[in-house]
């Protein structure tokens, strides 16, 4: 491979520059600032203000200004979110608070599915992100911090479209600060031996609980969906699976077909379960109440069929009552969370809607539920609400 | 070594010469040298893993080992105390002997090197007069340990690593010790301490601007001892990419070790004789090096620190230099490895030694020229280093980013 004098030399200078060139760009860079951000102990700033402002981290719910309309929770696919409402009187109680409002972060796929119909902006995602937890329990942000003392639902001010939400992440900030607690202690030895065969401090009498469900059973020992669901109550309710069913329904549903008569599957509920079963099974063969008080089992059958008598009604209140006090009536049986559900603007609207427009749709206030929905066919037509 | 054990000894107010049992004397001395080397060898290296990371994180705008004490300096501690401690695996179907064996050969040929290699004026093991001669032929026992390692290992990477190391090394050699023999030419010795001392303190004193031939001579010595020394771009043994990695693929724990021990201790190596024959090792400017030896007592403890800290300063120098040359280069091929080898080093070493040797037949008849060289090529020198350091700024400039080295450690 001959090579000319020229092309030598060439391949020479070739290398001295692309030396040069490549070695002063190395150089330059040992002389700028590292782009690595040091997470998460040695950051100028919390990690969280270089996050862009829509990133999507853990949900925060406002209760300050959250009316209860239950949108987030119907819009969550996957149930990560659930609320419990109560009903009070308006006067010493709030009309409708929040017993409960968790979401379970472990579960949250950040969708954002539930931000998008909060009338108030009151659940927004936050740019906490760091879900690290020594108990998985932990996970679920439990916004009502006691059930014992609900929270208000936030009344919208007419004509408002602007909320005064608090900072945004303060209050998830605060609930994952309390991650850092300690999991509860691991039982010392001598504390598992004494914990070991002494029943559980439930509160709960399994012999007249069994009882009760089994007086149930008899009665709608026909109508199996009913005898399953009456069961169902009787098993610990996870799911587990150890009976060999799928499910809690499984098993149950199996017993009221007459299908299984062991009572000894439901390995989580324990010798309560196993007991208030057999209770159930020996009544439904029997269709006596073992161990019960007499008139028990013949009350029971007499109680029935009065309760599904329909009783004489006069006609209802929406023939009664004059337009203006039927307005009332009906706008107290709504939530009154102004979701825009029922698409009116408001509660206000849907009732205008029915006592003066002629709306009949009465199905529409999602978050008032069945309760609602009751009272407003009672109050528009006398009658029970058609199942939906 | 004995002669400063003698002044030593004098020193303190006896005469060696009437002892009748000097020669232990001197066997101690020699075996606290050997251990004080050996171990210079051994953390030097660690250091230089540390740092090589730092460099090299900075380099790809990262920021490296940074948690093992202030900036990440204990980092190599852990590492060796986590190498020590993991378990010293030797293949089934190895030849056993050869196996454990190979990693010594390596540091036996590696430590052999410091014997010669000077630290300051006084500070050196043996000054002895064949000293380059020495160094050349002691750094060929790393290539047995290399083949014997990739030969026992009875791994296909194993002996392919080592076939390519004896190759690259064994052809390397006639550059590097081509280049090597115009400063011996120049000084008209074989002793390392022999030739610092014909150069000076200040850079137009120093071999590598003495004349063109030199200048290419130590670029080409330099080139040389990366191959030697394994490095990148002549990494071609280890090859992670091809061949795992290279002679070492089987080998764990401590016996790993000493093949990263070795590597990471020629830098200072090859760093310590670039300075030694082409950069006035200790040479102190302004004090040449006959008056240094009249100087006497605190003043001779000040310039024996001071000629210390400015021969480790250059040698660190190259040492950084080695480090930003391999985050800086790819992998060369191993055809473009022996083509630079035989077609372009070899012929300009070999050309290099005669220009030299006529060179200085001229500067002997007509001294003018050779000062006038020796200022040309310095100027030359200086000129091209501020334009390199522009051109980094400007790179720098060009990003829209500027000149920070303190922040993000």
């Amino acid at each position: 491979m001959a090579e000319t004098v020229t092309a030598y030399v060439k391949n020479v200078r070739d290398t001295a520059k692309s030396f040069w060139e490549g070695m002063s760009v190395t150089l330059s860079y040992m002389f700028r600032k590292p782009i690595t951000t040091q997470f998460p102990d040695r950051m100028g700033v919390p990690v969280q203000q270089t996050i862009p402002a829509r990133y999507r981290g853990f949900l925060e719910v406002d209760m300050d200004i959250c009316t209860a309309c239950l949108a987030c929770e119907r819009a969550c696919p996957i149930s990560v979110i659930n609320i419990d409402t109560i009903k009070g009187d308006g006067k010493t109680k709030p009309k409708l608070a929040m017993e409960r409002f968790d979401i379970d972060i472990g579960k949250c796929m950040y969708c954002g599915l539930c931000v998008e119909p909060c009338p108030t902006g009151a659940i927004q995602h936050t740019r906490e992100f760091e879900g690290a937890t020594m108990n998985f329990n932990n996970l679920t942000l439990r916004f009502v911090p006691d059930a014992l003392s609900p929270i208000a639902a936030y009344k919208v001010p007419k004509g408002s479209d602007a909320f005064p939400r608090r900072q945004l992440g303060e209050i998830t900030r605060k609930l994952i600060k309390a991650w850092d607690a300690p999991p509860p202690p691991f039982p010392s030895e001598e504390e598992a031996k004494q914990d070991h065969g002494k029943p559980k401090a439930t509160g709960l009498d399994p012999a007249a609980m069994g009882r009760t469900l089994a007086a149930k059973a008899l009665q709608v020992k026909e109508d199996k969906p009913k005898l399953q669901k009456v069961i169902e109550e009787a098993m610990a309710g996870t799911d587990c699976g150890d009976c060999g069913y799928p499910d809690c329904f499984g098993y149950s549903n199996a017993i009221a077909q007459g299908k299984e008569t062991s009572a000894e599957k439901c390995a989580p509920g324990g010798a309560e379960s196993k007991k208030m079963l057999e209770t159930i099974l020996v009544s439904l063969k029997t269709g006596v109440v073992p161990g019960a008080p007499a008139e028990a089992p013949a009350a029971a059958p007499a109680a029935a069929p009065a309760a599904a008598e329909e009783k004489p009604k006069g006609p209802p209140l929406a023939q009664t009552l004059s337009k203006d006090e039927l307005y009332k009536v009906v706008l107290d049986a709504m939530a009154g969370t102004d979701c825009g559900d029922c698409e009116y603007p408001d509660c206000d609207g849907y009732t205008k809607g029915i006592v003066y427009e002629g709306q009949t749709d009465l199905n529409r206030c999602a978050p008032g539920g069945e309760d609602t929905r009751t009272k407003l066919y009672e109050i528009m037509l006398g009658t029970k609400p058609p199942p939906k | 070594m004995q002669s400063f054990l003698d002044s030593l000894i004098k020193n303190a107010g006896h005469d060696p010469a009437t002892w009748p049992w000097t020669q232990f004397v001197y066997l101690a001395g020699m075996g606290a040298a050997a251990f004080i080397v050996i171990n210079f060898a051994a953390i030097t290296a660690g250091i230089f893993s540390w740092a090589e990371r730092r460099v090299a994180a900075r380099m790809q705008s990262r920021v490296g080992p940074n948690r093992v004490g202030p900036g990440g300096f204990l980092q190599w501690v852990a590492d060796a105390v986590k190498l020590l401690l993991k378990e010293d695996l030797v293949p089934a179907e190895a030849d056993s002997v050869l196996f454990r064996a190979a990693p010594y050969f390596m540091m036996v040929g590696f430590a052999c090197v410091f014997v010669t290699l000077p630290f300051s004026h006084r500070l050196i093991v043996a000054d002895m007069n064949v000293g380059i001669f020495f160094i050349i032929a002691v750094t060929a026992l790393i290539v047995v340990g290399i083949i014997m390692s990739g030969w026992s290992s009875n791994s296909k990477w194993s002996l392919f690593g080592a076939i390519r190391s004896a190759a690259q090394i064994i052809s390397y050699e006639i550059p590097g010790g081509m280049a090597l023999m115009v400063p011996v030419l120049l000084a008209g010795t074989l002793s390392t301490q022999g030739i610092i001392r014909a150069q000076g303190g200040l850079p137009w004193q120093w071999f590598i601007f003495d004349n063109p031939a030199a200048t290419a001579a130590f670029f080409i010595f330099f080139i040389s001892a990366l191959a030697e020394g394994n490095r990148t771009p002549f990494d071609l043994p280890e090859a992670e990419s091809e061949l795992v990695s290279g002679y070492n693929t089987e080998y764990s724990g401590m016996r790993f070790s000493y093949f990263f021990l070795v590597e990471w201790g020629n830098m200072w190596v090859m760093s310590a004789l670039a300075t030694t024959m082409f950069l006035g090792g200790w040479q102190i400017p302004f004090l040449s090096a006959d008056e240094f030896d009249k100087l006497t007592g605190g003043l001779a403890v000040l310039a024996e620190v001071g000629s210390l800290a400015i021969f480790a300063a250059k040698t660190l120098f190259f040492v950084f230099v080695v480090m930003w040359l391999r985050w800086t280069l790819p992998r060369i091929r191993v055809d473009q490895m022996m083509n630079m080898c035989w077609k372009y080093l070899v012929p300009i070493s070999f050309a290099g030694v005669l220009f030299v040797a006529v060179w200085m037949l001229i500067v002997h008849a007509a001294p003018w020229l050779g000062v006038a060289m020796r200022v040309a090529l310095t100027a030359g020198g200086g000129a091209l280093l501020a334009m390199f350091v522009m051109r980094t700024l400007k790179n720098i400039r060009d990003t829209g980013d500027k000149f920070d080295f303190t922040s993000n450690w």
